[in-house]
């Protein structure tokens, strides 16, 4: 144990100078991302959550700047539906449709 | 016109081919997309096996908010089909949640067909021959599979 960093020191001072292992010369840095969502497409209707609906996709619903106006709602079970899908369900079963707990919203939004 | 119910089956119909699930095909009729054929085959290890059970599907512009008619066209003998070929399952009834899909629909009836609820008959004697006398109750089933090569 006592002559490891003896070891250590010795063999950085020798790798250092002379002719080194390789040289860095280009560097490609990749991002992964993802939706921070649990289910990123909607179950009811099946098309993504953060594009609009298949009901506002048909209708062609905008907004006053021209963009789709279909957002996004998160239950308090974490599972994330269209708000238009969803509000339609709960009329009839005021519960998520993917694990039948009582539906109340967390959150809403993009 | 293209409702939110028909693009939904379109893409129902598109799961179907992509990712068909064992035992059970079904697909649209040629000119209405809100009136679908299918099939189920018997399961494995039971007394359905072999068989080749056609059902028609009608949805309504609500789906799916609401279940579609599920109706078996084949003549079936079994606890939870009515005479009529009308199906008593939960899910397409009061415990249908719009997420299902035509896909789920179809594997739920396949397992009811390996598991019927005989305490909630639609076919009182298929369920009493099902809960005392299996033997005859698997002649029964055995005579529809038969049925079913025909009609």
């Amino acid at each position: 144990m006592s002559e490891d960093p003896e070891n250590v020191e010795k063999m950085e001072g020798d790798s250092a100078k002379p002719d080194r292992m390789f040289t860095l010369k280009k560097w490609n840095a990749v991002a992964m991302w993802s939706w921070d969502v649990e289910c990123d497409t909607c179950a009811i209707c099946r098309v993504q959550v953060m594009d609009a609906c298949l009901r506002c996709q048909a209708e062609s619903k905008r907004d006053f700047y021209g963009k789709q106006d279909c957002v996004v709602v998160w239950g308090e079970c974490n599972h994330s539906f269209h708000y238009c899908c969803m509000s339609l369900w709960v009329k009839q079963n005021n519960r998520c449709p993917l694990c039948q707990q009582e539906w109340s919203i967390q959150r809403m939004g993009k | 016109m293209s409702t939110p119910a028909r693009r939904r089956l379109m893409r129902d119909f598109k799961r179907l081919q992509e990712d068909p699930p064992t035992g059970v095909s079904g697909a649209p009729t040629d000119n209405n997309i809100m009136i679908w054929n299918a099939v189920i085959f018997g399961p494995h290890d039971t007394p359905f096996e072999d068989g080749t059970f056609k059902l028609t599907i009608e949805f309504t512009e609500e789906y799916p908010n609401k279940p579609p008619t599920v109706r078996f066209v084949s003549h079936m003998f079994h606890p939870n089909v009515y005479a009529d070929g009308g199906i008593c399952l939960d899910i397409l009834q009061n415990r249908w949640s719009p997420t299902y899909d035509v896909s789920a629909i179809l594997t739920s009836i396949q397992s009811l067909l390996s598991d019927p609820n005989p305490n909630s008959p639609a076919n009182s004697m298929a369920a009493q021959l099902y809960k005392e006398n299996r033997r005859e109750y698997e002649k029964r089933v055995k005579a529809c599979v038969e049925q079913s090569f025909i009609d």
